[in-house]
Formats: C-alpha cells, structure tokens, sequence
C-alpha cells in the first residue's frame, strides 16, 4: 500500500515539477508570477484534444505540436503584454496575468464549451509485483522526465541557455556583457509556456478536459516553485517530486474534500517557516 | 474649490438618503451592491493601496462576515445589524490570525500567501458542515428589509471613505505611505512597521467584514463558492486601481465606473463577461496604473489628500 502510495506521488510529482519548472523561469528570469500558467496548460490539453479528435493524432505525438504551439502563443503575450509590466510592483503583473488568464479560459468557454473532453487512448495498466500503474501515468511521468532533463540540459549547455541563468542572476550584468535581455526574456516566456502545454498534453490522457481545469496547476506549481525555493531551478524539480508524494500520502488519511486544502496550507506554511525554499533561493 | 465642494457633496447624500422613498426594489438593490463595491474597494485601498502590501485574498473577510452573519441568524436566531457588526467583528478577529504571521512576508510572498488563505478559509467552511451547512450552503429566514440593510450599506461606504480620509491626513496615514515607499527608510526613522501593517490591516477588514455581513442576509443564501470567489478580490483592486489607488476618492469612483459599466453594459452578454474584464485588467494595468486621480493629482498638481 505504502509503496504504490509513494511510487504513485513520484509520477504525478515528476509531471509538477515540469510544469512547475515553466512557473519558475519566468519568476527566476523577470520576477513576474503568472497567474495565467494554468489556463495555458489548458490550451495545450486542448490542442491535443482536437488533433486526436479530428485527425487520430496520437497524445505523445501531439507534443511535436502543442509545445511549439504554445511557445509562440507565450511569446506573444510576453512580446505584447507582460513585456510592459515586467519593472512594475508585484500588484500590476499578478493583475496583468490575471486578466490574461480569465481572458483565456473565457474564450476557452465560448470557443470549446464547457463540455468534459477526454482522450481515451492508452487505457489498462502496468504490473510490477505487487502493485499497479496506469499506463498514462508511467508514461506521463517518463515524458515528463525527458523534457525536464532536456530543459536542464539546454539552460545547463547551450549558450542561450546560459544567458537565461546569467539574466535570472542579474538583469544588469548580463545586459552590460551583450545579452539582449529582452530576447531572453522572450525565449524564457515561450519555454515556460511550452513546459505548460507539454504538461497539459500529458495529463489530458489521464483527466478530463474542460476549459476551468488550468487553474489549479497554477495554484501547485506556485507551491512547487514556493517549495523549492523561487528562481530555484533544481529546487522546482525536489518540490515537484515532494509535492506529488505529500499529496498521495495526504490523501491516505483525508477526504478528497479536504486532501484539496492541503497543498495551500502547505504553500503558506512554506512561506512563513522557509520563504527562501527548501533549498535555499532568492528571497525578493 | 472647496468652498462649493462640501455643499455638492451634502446635497449628494441628502439625495442618496431620501432616495428609496421614490425608487423601485431593483432600484434600492442596485444601489445597495454599489455602497457595497464602494465599501470594498475602499477596504482594500486601506491596506494595499497605502502600505503596498497587495492583499490578494481580501474577499477572505468578506467571506468571513457572510458566514458570521449567516450562521448568527440561521442558527441563534440574531437580528440581521447586529450580526452583521458581529460580522465586522469576527473579520478583524481573522485579520489578526492571518496579519500576524503573514504581514512579515514581503512582495509577491504575501500576496501568494493571501491568495492561499482565502482558499485554505474556502475548503474549511466547505468541511465544517455542522456549523456552515458545508457545500449545500445555510440559508436564513426570509426578511424584506433591503431599505434599511441600503442605509446600512451607505452607512458603511460612508464610514469607510471618511476613516480613509481620516488616515491619510493624520501621522499615520504618513507611516503607511512611507512603508509603502521604502519599508527600510521607514524602519531607520523609527516608525515600527509591523504594529502601523497590523492595524491598517484590521481596519481594512473590518469594513469588508461588515458589508459581507450584511449582503449575506440580503441575499438570504450563501455558500462557500458564493462567497470566497478570487475574482471578487480582482473586481476590488480594479476599482482601486481604476479611481487612483492611495488617494481618498480614487476608490469610489473607480467602484462607481466599473459597476455602472458592468451593470449597463456587460449584463447584455453574459457569456464574454469574464472576456471583458479581463481586457479592462489589462487595459488599466497597461495604459493607466496610476488611475483617473492619479493621472490628474500628476497634472494638475492636486494635493495628495484628494
């Protein structure tokens, strides 16, 4: 029980801190928290909706298309809006990201309905000794997995990759030694929002889609990246992972009902205890 | 100027006191919500628009005074005023438990942290089913008296914009502003800065506490989601932000434009009505942040108590 209990949280908590790591960038990179994160997984689990829908385009195939997708919709609305805010006080980008997220999931509404969508593609589990997993999640979590090292890899090695870190470290450094800042802050913001949409395709093999369901992935990867410390990268992959393990044992002894409060106790005991993170990041 | 000013504005509420002897119930109920948006957004000014520290769960005490309120007149039998002042009473109760701690935090932390509270405060009334009547809501015996709950509801607007203007032409409205500004500088002058958060903050809730109260045993029903919706704390910092936030009268204009926009216009399509307020979040954050009387106190050099 125990151990399909902790397995079961580290796949749901690598897809967390995939979607969490998006969140992070553009906190680490622009201090802006996007309140509209969610709302974008969401257009990436509807991507993939309707080209499985239309044209039987497998769910893991439909990733060559939602992330691309959604990282020109992100750098759009950084190339446009938050672009704007990204000196102001906190209170102007929360709104800002806010109004884009209402904006979104409104249209979402009007354009898809609010009917429950699912892809029923990869039904039926694995087995391994005494326990079992749903084939989605396992396959969910291993995808996840290789885009986060992926991501990793590509802030780690790649030049441009560097002059994220280098601009999540310090705006004013990094612009006198020739980094266009405000490319990399548009490259942060496409990234992010394709870690989104990657995770919306993944969990929309597994739960229902409709345009509300982003929200709440805004509210976790908040805790994540409050977890493991903001502008944290590694940090957001540790708070992934402990977020997916409280929640499954949390739910052991609560009701589903109550299991949902967890994670925002959690998020202001975090803060309040350890505002820096787990690991230690930058307290603003 | 100021001389025609206080007889305008005595006028106006001579008007806005005789006015539901000539009005119709939807009449009275229009102008009802709009003392309560006033209320508000006035409240949440008190905190956030002069100390900076951005409430992102105001609609927290809201809430708690709905549901103070509610289970006073459901269950003990209490009538509707003073279970709303309870209501006030309970919110700044709730004000105290979550500023303690919470008003050390700084920046996006406090706002992340308010967020979370309303949402931790929406999930524990949903549990707590013997008291609340959990999901399925509590709801009060019916009472017609929207006439005096509109006086109440005045009273309070009133209330809230005069304890505003109070603060901001004293020393301490001074304190807050020069939190807001540079809470370190603050600090160095000697101003403690936790105790001037702290109250502001309870002032901030009180009024909101009140008005929640009161719209509770308007409406006669409330449940958890009715209650406790984040986008009521959005509509709020709007209004504040469209008016001019920091100043006297920014909240109330901005309560009374954006509620008239939203009853004239955006009650004919329901459907787009988050579409649209969204675009006006993103049009007020972008094109004026500082709002009407912000704009205006830049350039017509008004005074800063306006």
């Amino acid at each position: 029980m125990l151990g399909q209990v902790v397995i079961s949280g580290l796949l749901a908590g690598a897809l967390y801190a995939m979607v969490a790591l998006g969140l992070g960038l553009i906190f680490g990179v622009m201090r802006v928290l996007n309140v509209a994160h969610g709302p974008l997984l969401m257009l990436g689990a509807y991507t993939t909706f309707w080209l499985f829908h239309f044209l039987g385009l497998s769910p893991y195939l439909s990733l060559l298309v939602s992330m691309p997708a959604l990282f020109l919709v992100g750098a759009v609305l950084q190339r446009f809006l938050v672009r704007r805010v990204v000196d102001a006080p906190e209170l102007s980008s929360l709104l800002l990201t806010f109004g884009i997220s209402i904006a979104v999931v409104n249209l979402a509404q009007l354009a898809f309905t609010s009917d429950l969508r699912s892809v029923e593609y990869l039904t039926g589990s694995f087995r391994l000794g005494p326990f079992a997993f749903s084939k989605s999640r396992v396959i969910a979590c291993a995808a996840a997995a290789l885009i986060t090292a992926a991501a990793f890899f590509f802030l780690k090695k790649t030049r441009v990759g560097k002059a994220i870190r280098a601009v999540s470290q310090s705006r004013e450094v990094a612009q006198v030694c020739g980094i266009d800042v405000q490319r990399i802050h548009l490259i942060a913001f496409g990234i992010a929002t394709a870690l989104a949409a990657a995770g919306g395709t993944l969990v929309s093999v597994m739960i229902a889609i409709q345009p509300e369901m982003g929200q709440v992935y805004t509210f976790k990867s908040f805790l994540v990246i409050v977890l493991g410390g903001a502008g944290n990268y590694p940090g957001a992959l540790l708070g992934g992972l402990l977020l997916g393990l409280i929640e499954q044992l949390s739910s052991l002894f609560l009701t589903t009902q109550v299991n949902e409060a967890v994670a925002y106790v959690l998020l202001v005991l975090v803060l309040l205890v350890r505002p820096t993170g787990l690991l230690g990041g930058r307290a603003s | 100027m100021k001389r025609w000013l206080i007889p305008a504005l005595l006028a106006l509420l001579a008007a806005l006191a005789l006015y539901p002897i000539g009005a119709t119930g939807y009449g009275i109920r229009v102008m009802l919500q709009l003392f309560m948006w006033i209320t508000l957004a006035q409240s949440w000014n008190l905190i956030s628009g002069l100390t900076g520290y951005v409430s992102f769960g105001h609609v927290a005490f809201f809430g708690m005074g709905a549901y103070t309120t509610a289970i006073l007149v459901a269950k003990s039998g209490w009538p509707w005023l003073p279970a709303s002042l309870a209501g006030g009473v309970m919110a700044m109760v709730l004000a105290v438990v979550i500023g303690w701690p919470c008003l050390r935090l700084k920046g996006p932390y406090f706002a992340i942290a308010m967020l979370g509270l309303n949402e931790v405060l929406r999930v524990a009334v949903s549990y707590f089913e013997g008291l609340t009547g959990g999901g399925s809501g509590l709801s009060m015996p019916a009472l017609d008296a929207s006439v005096r709950i509109y006086y109440a509801m005045g009273l309070s607007a009133l209330g809230v914009t005069a304890l505003t203007w109070r603060i901001v032409t004293s020393r301490f409205g001074l304190r807050l502003m020069t939190i807001r500004e540079d809470e370190v500088a603050a600090e160095a002058m000697g101003i403690n800065t936790f105790r001037y958060k702290l109250y502001a903050f309870l002032l901030s809730a009180v009024g909101a506490g009140i008005v929640g109260g009161l719209a509770a045993r308007d409406q006669g029903y409330i449940e958890p989601i009715s209650v406790f919706p984040l986008v009521t704390t959005i509509t709020m910092i709007v209004m504040v932000l469209f008016g001019g936030k920091g100043t006297i009268w920014g909240p109330v204009l901005g309560a009374v434009l954006l509620f008239t926009l939203q009853e004239l216009i955006w009650a004919r399509f329901p459907s787009a009505h988050p579409l649209l307020m969204g675009a006006i979040i993103v049009a007020v954050v972008l094109a004026m942040p500082r709002g009407i009387l912000g704009v205006l106190q830049m350039r017509y050099n008004l005074p800063r108590t306006i």
